[in-house]
């Protein structure tokens, strides 16, 4: 089973980057995928995340250049960044060593440095579309 | 004179610098934390109409949203001049309590337990939550099943882990059902062993920070809580009672929308972060503490019988006097999660939780009125004040971090001055005991200048001359 899980406050611009390529998402039906879209990651959503073989992070990056540029990897996060709210790495490394659990996991990012507002609209569709094209493409019924 | 800054200052909400000044014989002068960060809500707030104020407040904030929630409808009932049924009361008051004990395991667990599992003076590479994942997977693992346990109260009886929509003015908007009550009180259990473990490992462990026991915050102040008719442990409802560091209540009985008359709120030109004090005893020397350690010093009893055991315990430290070293702020939080599960049951079993009448309906029937209740980290105001129409026209919110800034200043302060005896102190295991002191109250940041931005924090050592000559900085 996958999990595709975008997170970030639909309240706000691109920081709601996940969020919006969740709710692309739901419009279609993915093969043994179940979709999640959250405010921010917590410790707890280790629970959840246990039985996945595969996990999909999606949300905006900070990133004062390249705006609109799509990434995916875990480098840029902090090992030692520990808060209420917490990174993708904390979640995979509590599966690893507290849950002895191993799932595949990548993380797709937006970079941007506007998370209150949308600079440019059609880009950021864009961005979203091409997110949801990649993650559907081997999934669908 | 030399400066020390820390920045920024690591597992703790929000952004915050300290700056540690030195004088030219390298001891410390003075230390202080700033908050760096502002949002200006009480100001955004205004010409929303009064209905929007719990979902508007609760955005303060993505950690104590429920807290915002509770203590703006409390202040939306007055306004409404309407009491709530019982069910709805009992209702707010079990997810006010699921709120504090999640956070309360997140801080203890995940926030704090690397200090006491590895020592303070570990290295930073191993003083960290990925390290206590490998060494004590258990411990990490208890602490997210006592944050889920309260999450998952918030999402079934309040709609959503993060931002709950379902208390309303006037009481809730949906009743709970017999599957939720009953899944809730399943995990009852399981809970409780945690805490109940939690609490041996902190008591068993406790003798080997006696040096920061001693000097983390450790001094005389006031304490300030709400308290219930016994007098008694309260979060939801009740009265305000200060005591001051011999015990001795020096208010009791206020009416938290009486406020202004007891706390003014002063303004430092280093800090977003506002400080409250005891007005009759002026600025500064007023100085108060909140949150779990004053809870616990203000109240007689908890109330139920397992927190009131170890609240025994706790009595004894200082024989039956407060406790003034807010090393213990970390105690007092396993007594208050004890105490939380206990009445999530208590509440749970009471047939009237289930009744179906839920919500009280009015207009407009007064123009100014005040929510109080007991956040995780203290006392929360909301102070609100309308036109006919029910828009707001003035917001003050005083956030429970807010109320301990002069404290948490004096404990940078006497922890700077303890450790830091010359600069071969100048250690990491001294810088992180500088921070350590910020992380017994638990600041949320966020929620007390209502930050904007990514977490971080930084240090900075100034010299005499206010020149900085060191920076640690963590992100």
């Amino acid at each position: 089973m996958r999990i595709i899980l975008g997170y970030g406050n639909d309240l706000r611009g691109e920081d709601a980057f996940g969020v919006d390529v969740i709710k692309l998402l739901k419009e279609h039906h993915l093969k043994d995928t179940i979709l999640m879209d959250l405010y921010q990651l917590t410790p707890e959503l280790c629970l959840e995340l246990q039985d996945a073989k595969e996990i999909i992070f999606i949300d905006a990056g900070f990133s004062s250049c390249d705006q609109y540029s799509l990434a995916c990897n875990l480098q840029g996060e902090g090992e030692t960044k520990l808060s209420h709210h917490i990174s993708p790495k904390v979640i995979i490394s509590l599966l690893n060593n507290v849950y002895e659990k191993y799932p595949k996991y990548e993380i797709y990012s937006m970079l941007t440095d506007e998370f209150d507002k949308i600079d440019d609209e059609k880009k950021y569709k864009s961005c979203v579309e091409k997110i949801k094209d990649e993650l559907i493409k081997d999934c669908i019924l | 004179m030399e400066k020390i800054v820390i920045d920024p200052v690591t597992r703790i909400e929000g952004h915050a610098k300290i700056t540690i000044d030195l004088n030219d014989q390298g001891k410390v002068d003075d230390a202080r934390i700033h908050v760096t960060q502002y949002r200006g809500f009480e100001k955004m707030c205004e010409g929303r109409p009064y209905t929007e104020m719990p979902a508007l407040t609760a955005r303060t904030c993505g950690i104590c949203p429920v807290s915002h929630v509770i203590s703006s409808t409390k202040a939306c009932d007055e306004l409404l001049a309407v009491r709530p049924p019982k069910a709805a009361r009992n209702i707010r008051r079990i997810v006010n309590l699921a709120q504090i004990l999640q956070s309360h395991a997140l801080n203890f667990y995940h926030l704090s337990a690397p200090d006491f599992v590895y020592g303070f003076d570990a290295s930073p590479e191993d003083r960290n939550i990925f390290k206590m994942m490998q060494t004590h997977p258990d411990m990490a693992k208890d602490g997210i099943k006592l944050r889920a346990f309260g999450q998952k109260i918030i999402a079934e009886l309040a709609g959503k882990r993060i931002h709950p929509e379902w208390i309303v003015p006037g009481g809730i908007s949906h009743q709970i059902t017999d599957e939720q009550r009953d899944r809730i009180l399943s995990q009852i259990p399981e809970a409780m062993d945690i805490a109940k473990r939690t609490a041996k490992y902190f008591l068993n462990n406790v003798h080997k920070f006696q040096k920061e026991i001693d000097n983390l915050g450790n001094f005389p102040s006031l304490f300030m809580g709400l308290v219930n008719k016994k007098g008694n442990l309260e979060h939801y409802d009740g009265l305000l009672r200060f005591v001051d560091a011999n015990g001795t209540v020096i208010e009791n009985g206020l009416d938290p929308k009486d406020y202004k008359k007891y706390i003014g709120e002063a303004v430092e030109e280093d800090s977003f972060l506002k400080s409250p004090y005891y007005k009759p005893m002026g600025y500064p020397n007023g100085m108060y503490r909140v949150g779990p350690l004053a809870r616990l010093n203000v109240a007689n009893r908890c109330g139920t019988p397992e927190a009131d055991s170890e609240f025994d315990n706790f009595k004894n430290i200082n024989n039956g006097k407060p406790v003034l070293n807010s090393f213990y702020y970390h105690y007092a939080r396993i007594i208050e999660i004890i105490y939380c599960i206990e009445r999530i049951e208590k509440m749970l079993k009471d047939p009237k939780t289930m009744d179906t009448n839920i919500r009280s309906h009015a207009d407009i029937n007064r123009k100014k009125a005040v929510g109080c209740s007991e956040a995780p980290r203290g006392t929360l105001f909301h102070d609100y004040e309308v036109n006919d129409h029910g828009i707001i026209t003035g917001v003050n919110l005083i956030i429970a971090t807010g109320n301990n800034n002069l404290a948490m200043n004096a404990g940078v302060k006497q922890v700077a001055q303890s450790f830091i005896t010359d600069k071969s102190t100048l250690t990491d295991g001294n810088l992180n005991r500088v921070e350590a002191v910020i992380r017994c109250f638990d600041p949320c940041l966020s929620c007390s200048t209502h930050a904007l931005g990514v977490v971080s924090s930084r240090i900075e050592v100034r010299d005499h001359n206010k020149q900085i000559i060191d920076v640690i900085k963590r992100t």
